[in-house]
């Protein structure tokens, strides 16, 4: 059974769970033993001090980058060697911390690309059943509509991805993965370079993600959203695991403190 | 009959050969983003496949060749380009995988060469240096043509293959499949991120691309006759280039166009004209490097070509489906509510 | 036996310019990162640029020629890297326009020699040479000269590297161009030496190659390309030591192969080690890391 045809369903307490990853660079040891599991239907938080190796680890969990040793785990089935390709048709979308849009298709394009299967992009199926190919592009295309008037980029809709502002490109990243039906979503630092009054908005989106069920995990610096919207934060420090918990009950935790030596912790200087 | 309607009957015979040649590179390095610097070895395996089954037995011919089946127009062709596919796909079986971007096209220029030198030096193959002539003329026995008929017809059939070829390659590129292609020239990253098996893709534009390929060589073959090593230089896989890029990466017009230009004007034109005298085949070399050249200019004053990839609206995707009310009701809030980002 | 050793004779002299050849091809890939295509036709015009100095026009001692004419070969490399390539190169984002633009190079430089100097076969004014009996090896003179030439460049270029501000950061440059330009590196002025360099190693193996073949064609550097990219792929892209590596191998080979199978195809030979080394151990055999 080709990976692929591989449908999830998850059940049960988490979502997706890694255990003592490792990853170098040329002698440089990048992620050292993360180990943590992400809470399903919830908003997680990474959080941790610049080079902890947060994007890492989302490059190793979403299958675009082999870890050296460790095993990962969506819902019960292990993908712990998986390719890019193969984690996100089972159901995990990522995006990427600076936003790269397919720049020579238009925003609907962009969106088009997403759904996982496609009878349209089969060779046999484009000439000899044009009619469920048809059909299966004007579903996509309404829900595409749907998602860019959701994410305010229905103007846009015609527009070739690299003219977008980085807001609308940031927008851009989420709704194209959103597109695509994922149960898991891995952010990337989805409000980074991003003016306050989309961080609201945004925060707003990744609610309503929530509530329709997904589960979240998103890398962020910024610890006033965490703390608006994140139900469960997980520290990563020099590549491994430091704590986890709830960001209240991490901020009284020393270790932690030390590691964002600093780095501003309180909320309130953050706004 | 006069000369000049012949050359002109040749003129369109190449244009439209060109034609097809461009949309097979297209597909791979237009549309997909792989750079097969490898492409004439493709054309010249259909060449010379379509000529060899075509012909009788070789014993006895003067030549020296492999199958020799005796196999008539299309058939010949249809085998010529699915030969070509085929070694295409064990190509990017091998090579795709496993190498980047200049790596590949560094392995592809390489087995170019290699194929060039094999089919010049190994005569039980395709007869060597003299490559494969006499090449029995398509349709001949069917239409009873003439030698003086020929041109015209074989030029118009080959545009009306090349039309069909047209239309099939406007299908695929306007497909989801076709979406995918330019999804992963633009970020291979993220089309897989995306859930899209990058490597099986760029082997079905390999071998799309590569039997359109096929196609093209087997049509030259079948319309001189003759074909043989000195047509098809590694250098030649840089004039389908320079057609792309000139007439317009991805869009299928625009490769006529390029055709038109490039193969018309700066190939055959000064096939034409007198030699200099005292200075054998200077004008092909001052040729070549115009075409050289010319890319050059293009690339860095107009990159997207002359006539640009078009940008796919929306009002072209939503006018093919069947519009529910909801859907309606849809568009009509965005278009009252304005937008906003 | 006999016939082994013999080969392997001639497996040295052709190691001897691949060497050469891929060291410079990889400084080169080393600092811009991407591949000129028109390697070949920088070769071929050493050759015929020694071949004006020694047999066409000054009539000059054959090595002197060759020194001069790898210097011109390398002045040009930086010209046209100013003039053509590095605008290219800074313009777009993907490497494939500044690939396709070398392409484009090295057809425009094909034919420039095809005018000047025609497809007729061209010969270096050289005493004629008799072979020496080294060990179970039969060599020429002018055979070992050229041996002896690659192993003080090669050296040359490892003190180079390991040891001079320039080598290390030539180095650096390689590894992480955006770290070495923060780091106060003047990477322009690298860039400019290392194509002086690369185009001199260019120029000075087509030079000898015109010596080792005993003819010049204006071909007969694009049809060595592919052998050198054999011998950089095999040896390890990005690693100036895979490359002396894969030279050794893949000139050793393709000789030792002639002395079994019909010679016309000894370079194709180089070609099946290419596609198995792809399929075994792709890494090739030193590779560094971000290059691959």
């Amino acid at each position: 059974m080709r990976k692929a045809d591989v449908s999830l369903s998850l059940k049960g307490e988490w979502a997706l769970r890694c255990e003592g990853i490792t990853k170098a660079f040329m002698g440089v040891v990048a992620v050292n033993g993360a180990t943590f599991d992400v809470p399903r239907g919830q908003i997680t938080a990474l959080i941790g001090p610049n080079g902890a190796g947060k994007t890492t680890v989302v490059n190793i969990l979403s299958g675009s980058m082999l870890s050296d040793s460790g095993t990962e785990h969506i819902g019960e089935l292990e993908v712990s060697n998986w390719e890019s390709h193969d984690i996100a048709s089972l159901g995990l979308m990522r995006t990427f911390q600076l936003s790269r849009e397919l720049g020579g298709l238009t925003v609907l394009e962009n969106l088009l690309v997403a759904p996982k299967i496609q009878a349209g992009e089969s060779l046999f199926n484009v000439f000899f059943r044009p009619g469920q190919v048809r059909r299966e592009e004007g579903d996509n295309v309404n829900r595409a509509l749907e998602i860019l008037q959701t994410y305010g980029l229905y103007a846009l809709r015609d527009n070739r991805a690299r003219e977008l502002s980085g807001g609308q490109k940031k927008l851009l990243e989420i709704s194209r993965a959103v597109m695509a039906s994922p149960q898991i979503l891995l952010l990337d630092e989805p409000m980074a370079g991003v003016n306050p009054a989309l961080i609201e908005k945004i925060g707003g989106y990744i609610l309503d993600l929530k509530a329709q069920g997904m589960t979240i995990l998103m890398v962020e610096h910024n610890l006033n959203v965490v703390e608006q919207i994140c139900d469960h934060v997980i520290v990563l420090a020099e590549g491994r695991t430091l704590a986890t918990g709830l960001l209240s009950e991490l901020r009284e935790n020393k270790e932690v403190v030390q590691a964002y030596l600093g780095e501003v912790i309180d909320a309130s200087t953050t706004r | 009959m006069t000369q000049v309607f012949y050359y002109i009957f040749t003129l369109v015979f190449f244009l439209f050969d060109y034609f097809i040649l461009a949309m097979g590179l297209n597909i791979q390095y237009g549309e997909t983003g792989i750079l097969n610097f490898a492409y004439i070895g493709f054309v010249a395996i259909g060449a010379y496949v379509t000529g060899a089954v075509s012909l009788p037995d070789s014993a006895g011919t003067g030549q020296h060749y492999i199958l020799g089946l005796n196999m008539p127009f299309p058939f010949n062709l249809l085998v010529g380009g699915l030969t070509a596919s085929a070694f295409a796909v064990l190509v990017a079986l091998i090579s795709l995988r496993r190498l980047r971007t200049d790596y590949l096209a560094m392995v592809l220029i390489s087995l170019s060469l290699v194929l060039y030198d094999i089919c010049n030096n190994f005569v039980p193959l395709f007869n060597g240096a003299d490559g494969l002539y006499n090449v029995p003329a398509p349709l001949a026995g069917v239409l009873k043509l003439t030698t003086n008929s020929f041109i015209p017809v074989f030029a118009i059939v080959t545009g009306i293959i090349a039309m069909i070829l047209w239309f099939v390659m406007s299908r695929i590129t306007r497909s989801p499949l076709g979406r995918t292609f330019r999804a992963i020239r633009d970020d291979e990253t993220v089309a897989a991120a995306l859930g899209k098996n990058v490597f099986r893709r760029q082997l079905t534009a390999m071998l799309i691309g590569s039997f359109y390929a096929g196609i093209g060589g087997g049509l030259i073959i079948q319309f001189g006759g003759s074909f043989n090593p000195s047509a098809w230089l590694p250098g030649e896989t840089f004039v389908v280039f320079t057609v792309i890029i000139v007439g317009g990466v991805g869009n299928n017009i625009g490769l006529l166009v390029g055709s038109l230009l490039v193969e018309t004007l700066l190939v055959h034109l000064p096939a034409f004209l007198p030699a200099i005298p005292g200075h054998a085949g200077l004008i092909e070399y001052i040729d070549a490097m115009l075409i050289g050249v010319l890319l050059m200019v293009m690339l860095w004053f107009r990159p997207q070509g002359v006539i640009p990839e078009r940008v796919r609206k929306s009002s072209a995707l939503t006018k093919l489906m069947p519009v529910s009310s909801a859907d309606v009701l849809v568009h009509e809030n965005a278009l009252n509510e304005g937008g906003n980002a | 036996m006999q016939l082994f050793w013999l080969s392997f004779g001639f497996g040295l002299v052709t190691a001897s310019v691949l060497a050469i050849s891929a060291v410079g091809l990889s400084l080169q890939f080393g600092i811009t990162n991407y591949i000129n295509f028109a390697y070949g036709d920088f070769m071929a015009l050493g050759a015929y640029f020694t071949f004006v100095l020694n047999n066409e026009v000054l009539h000059w001692n054959i090595w002197l020629a060759i020194v001069a004419a790898a210097i011109v070969v390398g002045i040009f490399a930086v010209i046209i890297q100013h003039i053509i390539l590095s605008p290219f190169a800074r313009r777009f984002d993907k490497t494939f326009y500044v690939l396709i633009v070398t392409f484009g190079l090295s057809l425009i430089l094909l034919n420039v020699i095809y005018s000047i100097w025609g497809a007729t076969v061209r010969f270096y004014s050289v005493p004629i040479n008799r072979a020496m009996h080294i060990g179970p090896m039969l060599l020429t003179a002018y055979q070992l000269i050229v041996m002896a030439i690659a192993v003080v460049l090669m050296l040359g270029v490892h003190i180079l590297l390991k040891t001079t501000r320039l080598g290390k950061s030539m180095r650096a440059m390689s590894d992480n161009t955006t770290l070495a330009m923060t780091s106060g590196i003047d990477t322009k002025r690298i860039t400019t030496i290392t194509w002086f360099i690369s185009g001199m190693l260019a120029g000075l193996a087509g030079a000898v190659l015109g010596l080792t073949e005993g003819n010049l064609t204006p071909a007969s550097g694009e049809l060595f390309l592919f052998v050198i990219f054999a011998a950089v792929i095999v040896g390890g892209v990005g690693s100036i030591y895979g490359a002396m590596a894969g030279a050794v191998l893949i000139g050793l080979a393709t000789e030792v192969s002639a002395a079994f199978i019909n010679p016309a195809y000894k370079l194709d030979v180089a070609f099946v080690i290419l596609i198995l080394t792809l399929l075994f151990r792709p890494s090739g055999l030193f590779s560094r890391p971000g290059k691959g």
